[in-house]
């Protein structure tokens, strides 16, 4: 507070202590007063006379301007004196100043969005203590054929490696749990991110309970009590922040689990519970479950030396086969393994983004050049009475200086207001514990972004305007637009530059377009249209009410007079993936795709049609022994006649299918989805354990008959069992966030691209604009000796062409090197793609042709004689 | 550098004819101003105010020197009066002038 006061004085007294400035206003206050006196006893009365002195004074503040050039005042006295005269300017050319403003404040919206993200990815995506000490840990294997194959360890490992207490202070495993998130149940049935975790694995990222403890090396043993620790956000939401929480219970997948602690906020806030993971003995020293390691070293040991020394503690694995494999400890530092996976995005974006920023610079600077060139009188009038040239350069740096502040501050507050809009378009998934925000670091950015940027698009204008000045001609014609445009060559280099970064913008941008629509393309292999899917499921984990349950709910939905057909398919396939369970034919071979649980009605009602014999059929269900499999998995296996052939599982209480029919390849996984060899199945009444999983009903409606979820949720909810309702999305739904990623990336970079092309059509209509109104007079003369319009147009419209065709060569070139970074964003399609190509260039060069021809029109039609007396 | 500003004619004569109004003893802008136009017949018809910028610049230049003080009429004005480097110069101008103009009228006067 203090400091604030003591600041705010400092200040205020930085403004009273101008005193040349008060000197100068004095003394033409006096001259201004002594005149008046001598109008009004001329007979004037005082107000009359007052305003005939200043008018015959001429304009106080540019007088005082003028004088504060010459006598000077202290660094800091100058630099306000130039801020208000700059201030002043802008005010003097307010659409001049609105379009640079907008120009710039683009690039610095962003820009300042876009670096919150960096700066939440990659700046600081470890929000824990000492972060660098943090570490995630695998075990390679080598094959005898040199390839090395990675695993999670086994807690077994993890707790050899413990042992080693001056290399390791802490380590453990977890992970978030499924792929679908859990039910869980505390009152009111949601399904929600339940992760599991072993001992040592919070206290690993240095995390301290709220209340009650974190997880022990007792939870984890087989048979011990279910426990569990609440995520903050959850703590909130469901128990209102109770302080007494700990010992409740609430069911996850309907088994009861005790409450004995609550996280911080701030740590994985989207995970309501943290579960004790657990470990059979089978479980325990086996690796590649999948679920993440992470450790913390002792402060000052070395990434190589964390390695070797559990190098020699981790035995060889048994795992692909009865001889054992020499196992290697792999350690990566915790920062890479998150922030890998950003660069090619972020680079690209950065890049994007700084052609966005550069086109905005170079608009600006042509328009300060051409506002500077109409400013050339008095530019003139101030070098003559006095001004340096360094003190020019300075005035005009510092006007581009206010330009640029005045941009950022628009863009900053833009980026702030949509900051969580434009951070969900980037197809990253952020550290968890580390969102973006605009923060002090985003702000410094910004900052360093304005002085930048300002010295960019003001340096050349005030080195090149700060050198023209002449007297004696601009006294001669004073107001005089002459001839010759002193800053013709820079306008036209600009704009060819221009031109070249926009086309390589603008490359981007329509090689994502095409990308994504050729992804759109994809023959699915099934009729999205008029598919509708529900997610429900019994809480009950039993398999046979489970599976009564699903098979009632189909035949009331097919009962319904707008369904067509209903069905269902194991949820986990709507997001493409599957079970697996590696099924042997009769043939021998071993069948290497998911394979898909399905009740009757699901194939008819995605519109699949049978390639060879027939669909399953409820009398199938009974029997449970039906199959149907893909063409792929036709081919691969069975030489294209799949029909009559019989698949087995392995294990104790085998399952057995005979396959009935071959169906076309189904992408469930979106268009960009992987084609296996699929197997349908029916639930397997013999083996009831193999039928765990949550289906998804799907059905196909009669055309123009939608059904709401409320009426979905009332029959679901009608036929027994208490069962969580989901949601009900058509599959079109359903694809467009399969093809989310690539959407975000497409739409991004045309928003990008579009912006390149906006600035571009401005940058060229203002530059030949200016160029025109420059010409008057020339154009008049020319009108005068004959010139037709077509004519004038074209000799204004010359000077835009050649600077445009250099640009698109230049920005070809350009484009043919930059390009590549987004190869592996693309779908089908070559960075080099011809149609593309053209098309871009095409685009580019009929706007800019359309922004030179506009004003050049104007031109045209200019009259000879009002041109000439423009003079 | 195509344009050297500090010849500029029309720029010096502004100058010099300060310089010469000066001579007489130290004056305030106003007074300067008045002078200045019953001088030159009110040929120079530039707004007033630019008298100023010209006078802070012969004084950063060192021909003039100026102070606060007091006129007739016990106003608070700012004073100006010649340096000796200000009447060097105004000698080296007049000079100058005086070549110029000699050489513009035996031409005109063939």
């Amino acid at each position: 507070m203090m400091a604030i006061r003591l600041a705010w004085a400092r200040l205020r007294a930085l403004f009273r202590r101008n005193a040349t400035a008060d000197e100068i206003r004095e003394e033409l206050d006096f001259h201004v007063q002594m005149r008046t006196d001598e109008y009004a006893q001329a007979g004037l009365d005082t107000h009359a006379a007052r305003l005939a002195a200043l008018r015959r004074f001429g304009s106080l503040a540019v007088i005082q301007d003028r004088g504060y050039d010459v006598r000077g005042g202290g660094v800091m006295e100058t630099l306000l004196q130039d801020v208000k005269y700059g201030l002043r300017q802008l005010r003097r050319y307010p659409s001049f100043s609105i379009v640079a403003i907008l120009t710039l404040a683009l690039g610095a919206g962003v820009s300042t969005a876009l670096f919150s993200v960096i700066d939440a990815a990659l700046l600081r995506p470890l929000p824990y203590p000492n972060p660098e000490e943090l570490v995630t840990l695998d075990v390679e294997e080598a094959r005898p054929n040199g390839e090395s194959t990675r695993y999670a360890p086994s807690m077994a490992d993890i707790r050899t490696w413990r042992t080693l207490t001056t290399i390791v202070s802490h380590a453990g495993m977890g992970r978030v749990s499924g792929f679908l998130p859990l039910i869980v149940d505390t009152g009111t049935p949601q399904r929600l991110t339940v992760a599991e975790a072993s001992e040592d694995f919070l206290e690993a990222y240095g995390i301290v309970p709220i209340l009650g403890r974190n997880i022990q090396l007792d939870d984890t043993r087989e048979g011990a009590p279910d426990v569990a620790l609440l995520g903050h956000a959850f703590w909130q939401q469901a128990f209102g922040g109770d302080l007494k929480v700990l010992g409740r219970s609430l069911r996850i997948q309907d088994r009861p689990v005790t409450i004995v602690g609550v996280l911080p906020a701030g740590f994985y806030n989207e995970t309501a519970v943290w579960q004790a993971k657990r470990f059979s003995s089978l479980m325990f020293d086996r690796r590649g479950s999948g679920t993440p390691v992470v450790a913390r070293l002792r402060p000052g040991i070395t990434l190589a030396q964390a390695r070797a020394a559990l190098d020699a503690l981790t035995p060889p694995s048994t795992m692909t086969g009865p001889a054992p494999v020499p196992a290697h400890v792999f350690i990566q530092s915790m920062y890479d393994d998150e922030t890998d996976q950003f660069g090619t995005t972020l680079r690209t974006l950065s890049m994007a983004v700084g052609l966005i920023v550069l086109i905005g610079c170079i608009n600006v600077a042509g328009l300060v050049l051409a506002r500077g060139a109409m400013r050339d009188v008095e530019l003139a009038i101030r070098a003559s009475i006095g001004a340096g040239r360094g003190r020019l350069v300075r005035q005009l740096l510092t006007e581009s200086l206010l330009l640029a502040s005045a941009g950022a501050i628009v863009g900053v507050l833009v980026a702030y207001t949509s900051l969580d809009a434009l951070v969900g378009l980037i197809p990253l998934s952020l550290p968890a514990n580390s969102p973006a925000a605009i923060n002090g670091t985003v702000l410094a950015f910004a900052l360093g972004l304005t002085v930048v940027s300002a010295l960019l698009f003001g340096l050349v204008p005030a080195i090149k305007l700060s050198r023209s000045p002449k007297l004696i001609g601009t006294m001669l014609s004073v107001g005089g637009r002459s001839g010759a445009p002193l800053s013709k060559r820079a306008g036209q280099w600009l704009i060819g530059v221009e031109i070249a970064l926009a086309l390589v913008l603008m490359t981007g941008s329509g090689l994502m377009l095409r990308s994504f629509a050729r992804l759109l393309a994809v023959d699915l292999g099934y009729d999205a249209n008029n598919v509708l899917t529900l997610e429900v499921e019994p809480l009950d984990r039993t398999t046979a009410i489970r599976l009564a349950y699903y098979v009632s709910l189909a035949n009331e939905l097919r009962r319904l007079p707008e369904v067509v057909s209903a069905g269902a398919i194991d949820q986990l396939a709507l997001m493409g993936g599957g079970s697996f369970a590696f099924p042997t034919a009769d043939t021998g071979a071993k069948i290497a795709g998911p394979q898909r649980t399905v009740l009757p009605g699901y194939l008819e009602a995605m519109g699949v049609r049978p390639l060879a014999g027939r669909l399953l059929e409820e009398a199938d269900r009974a029997a449970g022994e039906a199959a149907v499999v893909n063409a792929t998995a036709s081919q691969q296996y069975f030489g294209g006649s799949p029909i009559g052939h019989t698949l087995r599982t392995e294990g104790k209480n085998p399952s057995y299918w005979r396959i009935v029919g071959v169906v076309p390849d189904i992408r469930h996984g979106g268009p960009q989805g992987r084609i296996d060899p699929q197997m349908y199945v029916l639930p397997d009444p013999r083996a009831p354990e193999a039928f765990p999983i949550t289906l998804a009903m799907v059905m196909r409606l009669r055309e123009g008959a939608p059904l709401r979820l409320e009426r979905l949720k009332q029959i679901a909810e009608m036929l027994g069992p208490r069962v969580l309702v989901g949601q009900a999305r058509p599959a079109q739904t359903l694809i467009s966030q399969q093809v989310r990623e690539p959407r975000h990336r497409m739409l991004l970079l045309t928003l990008l691209g579009v912006f390149g092309l906006l600035l571009t059509l401005v940058g060229v209509f203002s530059t030949t604009a200016y160029a025109v109104a420059r010409r008057t007079r020339e154009i008049g003369v020319r009108a005068a000796f004959g010139a037709r319009p077509g004519q004038v147009v074209g000799v204004m419209i010359q000077d835009a062409v050649w600077p445009v065709a250099f640009g698109l060569v230049t920005g070809l070139a350009g484009a043919y090197y930059t390009t590549r970074i987004i190869r592996g964003f693309l779908f089908q399609t070559t960075p080099y793609d011809p149609g593309t190509l053209t098309a871009v260039v095409a685009l580019l060069g009929a706007t800019a042709g359309l922004a030179a021809w506009l004003p050049a029109r104007r031109a045209a039609s200019v009259d000879p004689l009002s041109a000439l007396r423009a003079e | 550098m195509r344009h050297a500003t500090n010849s500029d004619q029309l720029h010096g004569t502004l100058d010099m004819l300060v310089l010469k109004i000066l001579e007489v003893g130290p004056l305030h802008g106003y007074a300067i101003a008045v002078r200045l136009e019953r001088l030159s017949r009110d040929v120079l018809s530039v707004e007033e105010g630019s008298l100023y910028p010209a006078l802070y610049r012969m004084e950063r230049r060192g021909w003039l020197a100026s102070a606060w003080s007091v006129t007739e009429k016990g106003r608070r004005a700012r004073f100006y009066k010649l340096t000796r480097t200000g009447r060097a110069q105004l000698d080296a101008e007049t000079a100058s002038w005086l070549r110029l103009t000699t050489a513009v009228g035996d031409v005109l006067n063939g």
